[in-house]
């Protein structure tokens, strides 16, 4: 029961540091399908610097930085160009794809066999829970807590009051890039190597806890542990009969998506998505 | 808000396609040479139009499907989810009734699972403004496992190592037209192009999708027209679900004649491209789809040449977010 | 009068918009300490001279003067940081913030928010002017009268001494009304100097010390309001009476449309349209005066069938209409010139030819079945287009490249064009010259006559006179007839637009 309870843990810290990137992003207003192209490139880079180097520090802040340029990547295309936010969102997550696979295929050293060297997950699930008491302090009690949600709910409205709203996107998305390194460098340290497309769908379920932990730091953490817990029982399980459930294992899997879904049709309270998603 | 300078959107193309040369330097391979390369590999052989037309054949179908969606306002982002579920209902009725009749039928349950894969998104965008993006990625998940357990279980063919289906018998598979040595020509290509020509055409011509249209381009003035909006969202959805669910079938019974574990390389995101790139003209989806076609087909092409196929994805990607500055930027809002 | 230096004072302000003079050479004092009214019809100028003021637009010529100090701003920001503040008729308030964070958005005191601190501050300046707020509570709760004085508190969180309130009473209720102009009272006793631009003449009589009237960007009078009248003022609004041309009035016997005790709820879900009644005889014209956001955008709404009624009956020929969608009521003849031409009456990326069928591609005559009938289309369209003769550069252009004007002649030829029953029409000549108005006019009497009705809403009562068979007039959503011995008097009628006493 316990390794159950600490598989949940481990399942679902990065959900919760991708699910912090997506909360300051969309908070800010820009809609971010873009979550799990970032953290599989932070994810790689991570991997092929700290190979190359040695060092896990070095490792994790290129892989980070490449998740942030990702991220100006996507401000820019959002921002300055007001390209619509879920094509550009889909043209990133493309575009990491394809650019992960190809570097990992012509650059990944084939004599190293070690384990990637990483900072011990410990520090990943101190991180992870600092920032989500740190986050729901700050939206509530700072004054860029109050702008960022000001401009996610209404950008011209903030704008009269003298905020401004680019800045602001800016900052969101520059924060939603190192959540995203985050949570990148830790699923390549503890796979220990890493592999094609390995994020696997995390970053639609982060976003998924995220939508419905009602856009919130600690519902959407609750979520996250949520849909860890899901995981690691279909891990642990295999099949087994639950409460003398006989629940095949995709139902598992499936459980965190078909809840969003559930949650987005209205069925578990009102929609509380930020009032100006999308808004130029 | 000032307008975007149309030398600011050129300076971005420029550095995409410098990014493109810059990944191909730091993979030693000759930025020139690949290029080339790739064109050759996927239309200067016979082989090569084989593989580009194949890969083209579900992008058109896809890429109508999207399009029509998109045209009513809405992003079926879910066209892979849709695309899965048809491909494993084909196989499935394909396999269980033999003969011409198994295949006609397999179409239908193609479309059907397509369309009710959809539904869901529809109804929650129509009546609850839940937003079909995040419904439809969320149905592609919930695809990817059903269609693995299945295949996995109930669907297995016992006598594989890997998860898959049973071959589909030869009077079950749509016939090949031409064959000409390394060349194939496969009739689903013609039914590709029929599918994108009739969603062309029936948006052109007919009060429907006019009143489709209308409601993708101004929801307000579409009301005011004395359209239905919400009937209107759930029936495009549908619809868009139904034509990519088709693709799958189509997919199965020309091409791939088995359904296996993780069947869709992408296609349904590569048709989002494809329908962006044709921005308003639905009978510009078929050269769109070629180009994709041929991108995807080049690419496996010059991987002999030591440059991975994941090169495509980089291509594919920035093709759209450079599409999209120049054709899908939003309006600055009145003021 | 006292002789101390005005708290603002605006010398020969002039403001052009390219050829089109909004302001000229308007003068404006405004002594410390009281209420100053600002008042005039639409389009009188009153908006675009307090925009000149907080900084929002900058005078083509012309000087402003705070205390006798000289003063340029560049945005509403330095404004406020020079204690110059605004409520403008639309509130910049976001609903899913709390009332305190409204409160504090872009003056937050310091990077992390003392909310104690901040709590304390808010309960102080409310119970101050005798407003009670719920702090923590979502903005979304708030009535508009709620919403309103959290505005003003933000003027005074920001420590505005100046400040300008754009149509103020709108959206409230008279008891809300009342209550707000005792607060201001107190405000103004205190020190503060506060500009009131309105259009509801008894609020000026009961609460503002003096009044400025303006009349198409001139300035007509300014002066103490124990020294006007009500009916003075009214009169200074509205001008010498014209010469209206008595037309040989057209009177209808056989009802046409029949509205009975229709309450329309608006989307801040006050009562928009209260209990109005009336009738439209076949063939006639009737013009509906009234102020701006009076109710006459509900009324149209709930007429065409895209806002559900509270309450009451819509019978059109005989038939009882009310439960039907916009749909059926378009095919029972329903049309409309829309007032936001942009948001629902085109679709400006689409072809003139595609937009010549908008609202009407249902109708036989432009579909040969489920097909659209291009042909058909093609024609219609130059059928529309030559009425009321739109400069155009082909029907295969998009709608975006006509001007305003022309977009404007198309939208109203097209609701005119197969067999209308009864027209919607909303300012239908916006942004038309007086030839255009003309013929907008005439067709719409044509159509009328033919067998319909028309029902016109418009800003601007002499055009209303001039043209229609009778007015009516809506103010704070109640409809009203105007007395028989009445119905060309200007003055009469303007009094019951601004909501005074015959």
């Amino acid at each position: 029961m316990l390794s159950l309870f600490v598989l949940s843990l481990t399942l679902s810290v990065p959900l919760i540091l991708a699910a912090l990137g997506g909360l300051t992003s969309e908070r800010s207003g820009v809609i971010n399908i873009g979550l799990e192209g970032k953290m599989l490139v932070a994810a790689c880079i991570t991997g092929l610097v700290g190979m190359a180097s040695g060092n896990a520090f070095v490792g994790f802040l290129c892989g980070s930085g490449a998740a942030v340029a990702m991220s100006l990547l996507h401000y820019l295309v959002t921002q300055a160009f007001r390209v619509d936010h879920i094509i550009s969102g889909m043209g990133l997550n493309a575009l990491a794809v394809g650019l992960t696979s190809v570097l990992h295929k012509r650059l990944t050293n084939p004599d190293f066999t070690d384990r990637i060297p990483g900072f011990p997950v410990q520090v990943y699930w101190v991180i992870a829970g600092a920032a989500v008491v740190g986050i729901a302090w700050y939206l509530n009690r700072t004054k860029g807590g109050l702008r960022l949600s000001a401009v996610g709910n209404d950008p011209d409205k903030a704008r009269q009051m003298g905020v401004q709203p680019t800045l602001v996107r800016f900052y969101a998305l520059v924060a939603t890039g190192l959540f995203c390194g985050l949570a990148g460098s830790l699923i390549v340290t503890n796979a220990g190597s890493f592999t094609e497309n390995m994020t696997a769908g995390k970053g639609y379920i982060a976003l998924a806890a995220l939508i419905l932990g009602g856009w919130r730091p600690l519902p959407a953490l609750l979520a996250c542990i949520l849909f860890g817990f899901f995981e690691a029982l279909q891990i642990q399980l295999q099949g087994q009969a639950i409460l003398g459930v006989d629940l095949p294992s995709w139902v598992w899997q499936s459980l965190p998506y078909f809840v969003t879904i559930v949650a987005l049709a209205g069925f578990l309270g009102k929609n509380q998505a930020p009032a100006g998603l999308g808004r130029p | 808000m000032k307008k975007t300078p149309i030398w600011g959107m050129w300076l971005f193309t420029v550095g995409a396609f410098a990014f493109v040369v810059a990944i191909l330097v730091l993979v030693k391979a000759v930025p020139l040479e690949t290029f080339s390369g790739m064109v050759t590999g996927a239309l200067g052989t016979p082989g090569g139009w084989r593989g580009t037309l194949r890969e083209m054949t579900p992008l058109l179908i896809l890429g109508a499907a999207v399009f029509l969606a998109l045209k009513a306002g809405l992003f079926n982002i879910g066209a892979d989810g849709q695309y899965t579920v048809g491909a494993l209902a084909g196989v499935a009725t394909a396999l269980a009734v033999p003969g011409p009749l198994g295949m006609v039928l397999a179409l239908g349950a193609g479309c059907l699972a397509g369309a009710l894969w959809a539904l869901p998104a529809g109804l929650i965008k129509a009546y609850k403004g839940g937003h079909e993006v995040i419904t439809t990625i969320m149905m592609n998940n919930i695809a990817r496992f059903l269609t693995v357990a299945l295949v996995a279980g109930p669907l297995r063919n016992p006598a594989q190592e890997s998860a898959t289906t049973k071959i589909l018998a030869k009077e079950s598979q749509l016939p090949i037209l031409i064959q000409d040595g390394p060349f194939r020509l496969n009739i689903a290509l013609f039914l590709g192009l029929g599918i994108v020509i009739g969603v062309g055409i029936w948006l052109r011509t007919t009060v429907s999708g006019y009143e489709l249209m209308a409601t993708g381009a101004n929801k307000r003035a579409a009301e005011a027209s004395g359209v239905s909006v919400a009937q209107t969202l759930v029936k495009a959805m549908t619809a868009s679900g139904l034509l990519a669910g088709l693709a799958g079938a189509v997919h199965v019974l020309a091409y791939e004649n088995r359904f296996y574990a993780d069947f869709s390389p992408g296609f349904g995101f590569d048709a989002l491209g494809v329908a962006l790139l044709a921005a308003s003209n639905p009978f510009l989806l078929i050269p769109a789809a070629l180009l994709f076609g041929a991108i995807s087909q080049g690419t496996s092409a010059i991987s002999i040449l030591g440059v991975p196929k994941g090169l495509s994805g980089v291509l594919l990607g920035l093709t759209i977010l450079v599409f999209a500055v120049f054709r899908y930027r939003k309006e600055t809002p009145h003021a | 009068m006292s002789q101390e230096t005005p708290a603002v004072q605006m010398t020969d302000i002039v403001q052009k918009f390219g050829s089109f003079t909004a302001l000229d050479h308007v003068s404006l004092a405004v002594q410390k300490g009281g209420i100053h009214a600002l008042v005039g019809e639409n389009g009188a100028g009153k908006t675009t001279l307090m925009k000149v003021l907080y900084g929002a637009l900058k005078q083509t010529s012309g000087h402003v003067e705070l205390s006798g100090r000289p003063i340029q701003f560049r945005n509403q920001a330095e404004a406020i940081q020079n204690g110059i503040g605004m409520v403008s008729q639309h509130y910049a308030i976001i609903p899913e913030l709390t009332c305190l964070q409204n409160l504090m958005l872009g003056a937050e005191p310091g990077w992390a928010i003392p909310v104690k601190k901040a709590e304390e501050r808010a309960y102080d300046l409310a119970s101050k002017m005798g407003f009670s707020f719920d702090w923590n509570s979502p903005a979304a709760g708030l009535s508009p009268a709620g919403a309103q004085k959290l505005e003003i508190l933000k003027l005074l969180w920001r420590k505005a001494s100046i400040m300008i309130l754009d149509e103020p009473t709108a959206m409230l209720s008279p008891s809300d009304s009342d209550a707000l102009y005792d607060s201001l009272k107190s405000l103004a006793e205190g020190g503060a100097t506060i500009i009131v631009v309105t259009h509801r003449l008894p609020e000026v009589m009961e609460s503002c010390q003096n009044v400025t009237v303006l009349r198409g960007g001139k300035l007509i009078d300014s002066r103490p309001v124990s020294d006007v009248t009500t009916a003075e003022l009214a009169n200074l609004i509205v001008g010498r009476s014209l010469e209206i041309p008595t037309k040989e009035g057209f009177l209808g016997s056989n009802p046409w449309l029949q509205v009975k005790g229709l309450t329309v709820k608006g989307d801040r879900g006050n009562e928009a349209v209260r209990n109005a009644s009336f009738t439209l005889c076949k063939g006639e014209v009737v013009g509906i005066a009234g102020v701006d956001g009076n109710g006459q955008r509900e009324l149209f709404q709930a007429l065409s069938g895209n806002r559900k009624p509270q309450g009451g009956q819509i019978v059109l020929a005989g038939k009882d209409v009310t439960k039907e969608g916009q749909a059926q009521r378009i095919q029972a003849g329903v049309r409309q010139i829309p007032e936001d031409r942009h948001a629902e009456g085109v679709i400006e990326e689409w072809s003139l030819a595609e937009n010549a069928s908008l609202g009407l591609q249902r109708h036989p005559t432009l579909r040969k079945g489920s097909f659209i009938d291009r042909k058909a289309r093609l024609d219609f369209a130059s059928k529309i287009a030559e009425r009321f003769r739109t400069k155009h550069s082909g029907f295969q252009k998009p709608m975006k490249s006509l001007s305003g004007g022309n977009q404007q002649r198309f939208v109203a030829a097209r609701a005119l064009a197969i067999d209308p029953k009864l027209v919607l029409a909303f300012q239908p000549t916006r942004g038309l010259d007086i030839d255009g108005t003309q013929q907008v006019y005439n067709a719409l009497r044509a159509t009328a006559r033919s067998g319909g009705a028309a029902l016109v809403v418009s800003f601007d009562l002499d055009e209303l006179l001039e043209h229609c068979d009778r007015v009516m007039v809506i103010c704070h959503g109640v409809l009203s007839e105007v007395p028989e011995n009445q119905t060309r008097d200007r003055a009469a009628i303007g009094r019951l637009m601004v909501g005074a006493e015959l």
